[in-house]
């Protein structure tokens, strides 16, 4: 398990480097992202139309925050804290076409995302889940707000961060994911313990 | 109208600030507990991250996570001494907890996902009223619990057949909801079982078990005792651990509650709660004298 302090834009050689236990910090930007984002990303793709941030070689990070509005009409970050990622599974191929190169989150992924890494290079990266107050403070400001009708958690805040972490690689771009190898382990587990 | 009801106002209000910015301290002992006796390495990082979050949410006031969770609330009371205020004082202090940041306004229309705003809509706060003939107090558990964790949830209508001999289809069914759920609940989790009734009953068996019982209680019911014991070994030798992402403790409490049911079914609802455990509980005596429950 190596330890990997690294920048935006990611580059595609550095995430194929990275391997599942790995540790990441990053420090760049970091777009949060969740259901609905997600969706209208998705509609803005397959009708070719223009996406409202530049995503190339950033993090996606499956979270909405608390913010609180300052009297410029500028936004502070309260807290921050990863949300269940396979909620996003639908949109393995999404992520990829939208240049991102590491997803952050909870919970772990699915096959479409394991392959998706592999195809696109990208990885997923876990957060500690249920730790809003510890991220925070890896996050420096909040840049800007896009979609904020959609609602505060479902809105796409662009996330300044400084080594933002730890980050544990759960899935990565050689088809590994710690999620489905501790799955597949705990199935063959049950057998002896309670037989059918 | 309770005698009380500016008081209850007050101590609910009160309950509900605390509920959304600490954990229980059950549960939180039980988190510590986990981390001490840890040996996986990636687990020992995530338990020390929540275990240093719980501290850093303290020192700088802010909340333990950013999801506020969904309300339910438990309320009983007597012959005389049902109090009014309640709903009200749960969506006053809601809305204030909301204003300062404790709590991300996270409600939505079911259908058109449109939020409200404040936390508050058709149905939120939940509240389960109960009438306990005689009781000379009123008692007041308020829960606010993760919805990632609801992913995790599973619910069978088992038969006889299905619960297996020594109930090993019961035992089967709850491990391979672990082991589907991974680390979507937020673990070390706990998790609340309801088994009988029907479905709506077991659904809120399941719930009510692990929002309002103690994580390090035991059960008065001994043959659900030694199941919960049973289980929450089982469930921890899997190996899925803290974040799921591998480890010796992803439960921390397990808790199982029981009602008749109907002889052709056993329904089983499995109820997932995050490692945050915002959980208040008061007991507001009918002479003035305010209890800590939770």
């Amino acid at each position: 398990m190596a330890t990997y302090h690294l920048s935006t834009p990611l580059q595609e050689e550095d995430m194929r480097k990275l391997v599942i236990g790995d540790v990441v910090y990053l420090t760049g930007h970091i777009f949060t992202a969740r259901d609905m984002a997600h969706l209208k990303i998705r509609g803005l793709l397959e009708e070719g139309r223009p996406l409202p941030k530049d995503f190339t070689g950033a993090a996606v990070f499956h979270a909405g925050p608390v913010a609180l509005k300052n009297e410029d009409g500028s936004w502070r970050l309260n807290v921050i804290g990863p949300t269940t990622s396979i909620r996003m599974e639908p949109y393995a191929d999404v992520v990829g076409k939208m240049g991102i190169r590491a997803v952050i989150g909870k919970g772990g992924m699915a096959e479409d995302t394991v392959r998706a890494c592999g195809a696109y290079g990208y990885v997923y990266l876990q957060a500690a889940p249920g730790c809003a107050a510890k991220l925070a403070q890896g996050v420096e400001k909040i840049n800007d707000v896009t979609w904020f009708e959609l609602g505060m958690p479902e809105a796409i805040w662009d996330l300044q961060a400084k080594e933002f972490g730890p980050l544990v690689v759960g899935m990565d771009t050689h088809g590994g994911s710690i999620y489905a190898s501790l799955k597949q382990a705990a199935f063959e587990k049950i057998d002896a313990l309670y037989p059918a | 109208m309770n005698p009380n009801e500016e008081l209850i106002r007050a101590s609910v209000h009160d309950a509900v600030i605390r509920a959304v910015t600490e954990i229980s301290a059950d549960a939180k002992g039980l988190l510590e507990d986990a981390l001490a006796r840890e040996t996986n390495e990636t687990a020992k990082s995530m338990l020390s991250s929540m275990v240093e979050n719980l501290s850093i949410a303290k020192q700088a006031d802010k909340a333990v996570c950013q999801s506020p969770g969904y309300p339910t609330a438990w309320l009983t009371y007597g012959d005389e001494n049902m109090p009014h205020c309640v709903k009200d004082a749960i969506a006053e202090a809601v809305a204030e907890a909301t204003k300062k940041g404790y709590l991300r306004p996270s409600m939505v229309d079911p259908l058109t996902r449109v939020n409200s705003g404040n936390n508050t809509g058709k149905g939120v706060p939940n509240i389960e009223y109960e009438y306990v003939p005689g009781q000379k107090y009123v008692d007041f558990i308020i829960s606010f619990k993760g919805c990632g964790a609801e992913l995790g949830n599973a619910m069978q209508i088992m038969t006889t057949a299905k619960l297996g001999k020594n109930l090993s289809g019961l035992k089967r069914f709850i491990l391979e909801t672990a082991i589907n759920a991974g680390g979507k609940p937020c673990p070390p989790y706990g998790i609340g079982i309801g088994i009988g009734g029907q479905m709506d009953v077991a659904a809120k068996l399941s719930r009510k078990a692990i929002s309002t019982r103690r994580w390090d209680d035991v059960n008065p019911d001994p043959e659900l005792a030694t199941l919960e014991t049973e289980l929450k070994d089982a469930i921890n030798s899997l190996g899925l651990g803290a974040a799921g992402t591998g480890g010796d403790t992803v439960c921390l409490a397990l808790k199982m509650e029981r009602a008749h049911t109907h002889t052709a079914i056993a329904p089983v609802c499995i109820n997932f709660h995050c490692w945050v455990a915002r959980r208040a509980g008061i007991r507001i005596h009918d002479d003035g004298h305010v209890e800590k429950l939770l």
